[in-house]
């Protein structure tokens, strides 16, 4: 029995099949999110790489930022939800969720079967999100992806103490003008997005394993300085920025079960 | 049920077009006073034979108030010096503005030299409640804006006209507690929105009128079967929760709130003035120091989380919405100790922001559905 | 309000090449004073004696009359902002503490503080200045609200009594006879409900003996600011800032007396010399509005002193000029203390005779995030100044403890920006 889950953000689509609610059988992440091509290109290649058709799904969850603009689906829940259930199914241990975004950061804390217990978001600043990092990478002309990398080479990183992105572009612009390691840099901006949103995850308490998940977990600087900040280590799974199309296509057939046993 | 539509239709118009309300009032010759936020001394007003009306904000983009507020100043505050500033206020004979927060100090400078065409009453209430000294401060806090008010208006008023303003206001009280509970009932008819309208539309009318159609609601609701909500309940606590856009969301999610401790809202109405014990200043100054679980006034203990647990189960709700206003220390100072207590007892809670400048709620949308799919 | 004995700031703060300037005798006695005030407290703990924690402008006298030991949180978060120790504090408070980054910041890094001392959190406490757990608080709301939320929490936390004197904020020029009997009768109960809890009894000949002391020591540090009228000033102004702790923690103690009765003694000594610890030539006087932005003291000082700016005159020389003579005085003194009078006719008054009378060529508004009780008026008062003084002012964005609200770039640029006008000024007047 298949269900279907699709998350559409804001700067990326993500599409899962899954099978019985426990295999996934495709996958797919297109980098366009709501009002572009992405939600449907993600949906058609995730039903050509499962060699399956639409009609053959059981139930369809849709979740994140595009979700009330999805026709097809049979229901929409709020990606926080989907994203517990989908790193609980990657990560079974895992009690606290730290979810950095483009745009939002958000702390999650789960119960052991996925469930959602508590949630902590961050949703009206830049700072301590993905647009800091975006920002801050521009005027060091480093590619995004090779930040993380970069600043672990640091030994000694600098401050960067300001918690408003406009303030800190300039400290980091006076930073750089007064020579300091490019690395440096790099690693005093990990260091004040990690403070940021530990304070703000710590704020639901630290219960064991924490995990990282969205897509500045990808990089590597950020999730060190986090495990430095919570004092703990910080799991990250390579599949973590699809949790939310996961848990959506897990919820989707704990729903349609649900109903058929009723 | 003609009757029902309609009075929540009046109640919704007021709440829509204030300004219609002033304009009302002023035509029939009738004086207007405006009230601040949150707890002004509305029946002395009354008892003078004039109008009290609410001021808390509104939706406003500000401009004339840069001028005079950092942006890290309570919204309400905020659009409230926008509003007086662009003359959307006129007509009002003066303003009364409560001491109750560091904002509200500077508040009282700003209008003086900003809006000096209206006239500014400054009242402080006192904090140490648990001094008897502070009845007497209050008392003569109370003639002053008595006198001020005669001064201003040449209106004034008697021990007589005291004592049935108070009567009045006491049986207000009552209605709109009686409403919050008979509201529970017909959760299908009283929406988030509609209970939201019922509550702060009394601070548009002269309060025997709004008595008047509470009860008339009262009873008509009482007249229907009582309705099995099958969604999730909820308690809200802050200053406000508001505009219609926001409380919408509770009921696209299929979310009732079933109780509040909301400065706009309940915190108005659940505490009488007593029937004894003095003259009508000296029963209102009393009234002042019964006052119980709000933010802004100083009370040892930190009794607002139990007292959120108790509302939670008084009302079978699921958790507590907190709606934080924007800025707010004093909300801020609490919130801790509240959630504690919730979490101690069980109960799930939630933050949202109240901004009166916000004008998209994507984000709120995000957390009240994921609240709902918790609870 | 305010602060501490700085002397840590000086020492991390300057580079190790240039050759220091030795410290004045008076700051030797005041970080003793400092250190002894921490110390006395420790000991009296240990002794088994009741310790309390107090808001700057409780009527001290009350506490040195019954000989407690206080301790003022306040002037204690700051030192630890100027000594650059509030991130960790900051982070706990905002983090597994819950509170919102609003709350100002003297309050943050002391809720975070007592919630290690009362064994909820585990931060380490820096060095320079530790606090005991308090038995009481004492607290009065002339300063801002914020202080009676705040004080309201470490009650309950802790499980401890306050002893609160509301004192009702004065949006008319004076203070209304109705709020001094209303005082009165909160500081006559407090000294029967204080007595009753520490077991101390009340002295009126020490009350007397307290209050002349205090009352001198007023003098001292109105007549020391008001040496800053001379031309150049004797001081570099900012070191003032460091002789409040003195003020707030110390007003009805002898130690002070001695403290101020040196500091008056070193600066007419500058005046005698014409010399000044201000390190460059005086090219212009300024005032200072608010408090000091302590975590970057060091960058203000120095882009200051890169144009010859010298703070001549600040919010804080009539601060402590609580004057009176029974407690009828001191209800009405107190009442009337910090900006509980500072409704925007007596702010601006005020103001304008300080820059009357230290000759000011410009002010600078120090915009500090976490005291909105000052912020939310401070436009219209810069606004009525400037018309009525005609001279120039800019505000910057900073915090009394807070690091994380502040721009280097940003403070260079309005300061800049005012020398400019301030030049232009000066140059028209030389012109004629």
């Amino acid at each position: 029995m298949y269900t279907f889950g699709i998350d559409i953000g804001s700067t990326s689509s993500k599409a899962v099949i899954l099978k019985d609610g426990k295999e996934i059988i495709a996958h797919q992440v297109i980098s366009l999110g709501t009002g572009t091509i992405g939600p449907k290109e993600a949906k058609e290649q995730v039903f050509e790489e499962a060699s399956i058709s639409p009609e053959e799904i059981s139930y369809t969850i849709v979740t994140g930022y595009g979700r009330m603009k999805c026709d097809y689906a049979d229901e929409q829940i709020s990606e926080l939800s989907c994203h517990a259930k989908g790193i609980h199914y990657l990560l079974p241990t895992v009690r606290t969720v730290i979810d950095i975004g483009g745009q939002d950061a958000k702390a999650l804390r789960i119960d052991d079967k996925g469930r959602l217990i508590q949630f902590q978001m961050n949703d009206k600043c830049a700072a301590g999100t993905g647009r800091f990092l975006d920002v801050m990478a521009k005027i060091l002309n480093v590619d995004i992806n090779d930040l993380g990398p970069l600043s672990e080479k640091s030994n000694h990183p600098a401050s960067i103490s300001n918690t408003c992105t406009v303030f800190a572009e300039s400290e980091v612009i006076s930073k750089l003008s007064s020579d300091i390691p490019l690395e440096d840099i790099a690693a005093g901006i990990h260091e004040s997005v990690a403070k940021r949103v530990a304070g703000m995850a710590l704020r639901i308490g630290k219960t064991p394993d924490v995990a990282m998940s969205g897509g500045v977990a990808l990089n590597i600087g950020v999730v060190h300085a986090m495990e430095r900040e919570m004092e703990c280590p910080v799991l990250v799974h390579p599949l973590c920025q699809s949790a939310g199309a996961i848990g959506a296509a897990i919820l989707a057939w704990e729903k349609f079960t649900k109903e058929k046993v009723r | 049920m003609a009757d029902l539509k309609s009075n929540i239709a009046f109640l919704q118009e007021a709440c829509k077009n204030p300004r219609a309300r002033l304009d009302y009032y002023l035509k029939q010759g009738k004086k207007v006073v405006g009230c601040f936020p949150v707890y002004t001394p509305e029946e002395l007003i009354h008892a003078s034979g004039m109008i009290p009306m609410g001021l808390w904000g509104g939706q406003t983009q500000l401009k004339l108030a840069k001028s005079y507020l950092p942006p890290f100043a309570c919204p309400i505050m905020q659009s409230n010096m926008e509003l007086g500033l662009s003359g959307a206020y006129q007509g009002l004979s003066a303003v009364i503005i409560p001491v109750l927060c560091d904002t509200f100090r500077c508040m009282t400078q700003n209008w003086r030299f900003g809006v000096p065409s209206i006239p500014m009453i400054p009242i402080v209430y006192p904090q140490n409640r648990k001094s008897p000294a502070s009845v007497d401060y209050l008392i003569s806090e109370y003639e002053n804006v008595l006198t001020m008010l005669t001064t201003i208006t040449g209106k004034m008023m008697n021990e007589k006209a005291l004592a049935e303003t108070i009567a009045i206001y006491n049986e207000h009280n009552a209605v709109m507690r009686e409403f919050a509970k008979v509201a529970n009932d017909h959760l299908d008819i009283v929406t988030p929105q509609v209970r939201h309208t019922v509550m702060k539309s009394a601070f548009f009318y002269e309060k025997s009128e709004h008595t008047a159609i509470v009860r008339e609601i009262v009873e008509e609701l009482k007249k229907l079967p009582a309705y099995q909500f099958t969604g999730k309940k909820v308690i809200l606590t802050g200053i406000t929760c508001e505009p219609d856009e926001l409380l919408n969301i509770f009921t696209e999610n299929h979310m009732a709130v079933v109780g509040d401790d909301l400065a706009q809202e309940m915190r108005q109405y659940r505490t009488d003035t007593p029937e004894k014990g003095g003259g009508g200043l000296k029963r209102l100054a009393l009234q002042w120091n019964s006052r119980h679980g709000c933010s802004l006034i100083y009370e040892e203990g930190k009794p607002r989380g139990k007292m959120l647990v108790n509302l939670c189960k008084e009302n079978g709700a699921g958790g507590v919405v907190t709606c934080m206003m924007k800025f707010c220390d004093p909300e801020e100072y609490d919130q801790p100790y509240f959630e504690a207590d919730l979490r101690e007892a069980g109960y799930p809670y939630l933050t949202i922001e109240i901004d009166q400048q916000n004008t998209s709620y994507e984000q709120i949308r995000t957390r009240i559905q994921t609240f709902s799919e918790m609870i | 309000m305010i602060e501490n004995g700085t002397t840590q700031v000086n020492a991390a703060a300057a580079p190790a090449q240039k050759p220091k300037r030795p410290k004045p005798k008076s700051m030797q006695m005041l970080n003793e004073q400092t250190t002894a005030l921490f110390e006395n407290a420790r000991l009296a703990k240990e002794r088994g004696e009741k310790v309390g924690w107090s808001a700057s402008i409780f009527p001290q006298e009350i506490a040195e009359t019954l000989g407690l030991n206080v301790l003022y949180p306040e002037n204690h978060s700051a030192g630890i902002a100027a000594r650059h120790q509030a991130d960790p504090f900051l982070q706990e408070c905002e983090g597994p503490l819950g509170y919102s980054n609003d709350l100002c910041a003297y309050a943050k890094v002391n809720l975070a503080y007592a919630s290690v001392l009362n064994n909820e959190s585990e931060v380490e406490l820096p060095d320079g200045g530790k606090m005991v757990k308090p038995d009481f608080l004492l607290l009065t709301n002339n300063i801002c609200n914020q202080l009676t939320k705040w004080y309201e929490n470490l009650a309950y936390q802790m499980n401890i009594p306050i002893f609160f004197i509301d004192t009702c904020y004065n949006p008319c020029d004076y203070v209304t006879e109705t709020r001094v009997r209303y005082v009165r009768a909160q500081i006559d109960q407090l000294i029967k409900d204080l007595c009753a809890f520490t077991g101390k009894t009340w002295d009126d000949k020490r009350f007397k003996e307290v209050m002349k002391i205090s009352q001198r020591n007023s003098y001292l540090w109105e007549r020391a600011n008001n040496l800053m009228d001379h031309k150049p000033a004797p001081l570099s102004g900012f070191e003032l800032f460091n002789y409040m702790s003195a003020m707030v923690c110390n007003r009805g103690k002898i130690s002070s007396t001695a403290v101020l009765e040196q500091l008056n003694q070193e600066i007419e000594e500058h005046i005698k010399e014409g010399n000044s610890t201000y390190p460059v030539k005086e090219e212009y006087r300024i005032s200072w509005d608010g408090i000091a932005c302590w975590p970057y003291l060091r960058h203000n000082l120095h882009t200051l002193k890169q144009y010859g700016i010298n703070m001549v005159a600040s919010s804080y020389g009539k601060a402590w000029a609580i004057e009176y003579e029974d407690l009828d005085g001191m209800a009405r003194a107190y009442c009337f203390a910090s900006t509980n009078g500072d409704n925007a006719t007596t702010m601006i008054s005020r103001r304008m005779e300080a820059l009357k009378k230290f000759d000011c060529e410009g002010t600078i508004y120090h915009v500090n995030r976490s005291c909105k009780v000052m912020d939310c008026q401070m436009m219209e008062v810069q606004r009525q100044i400037s018309a009525q003084a005609g001279i120039p002012f800019t505000s910057f964005d900073g915090d009394q403890a807070d690091y994380r609200n502040y721009s280097e770039a940003q403070f260079e640029t309005r300061i800049q920006g005012l020398v400019e006008v301030m030049k232009q000024n000066k140059e028209a007047k030389m012109n004629g």
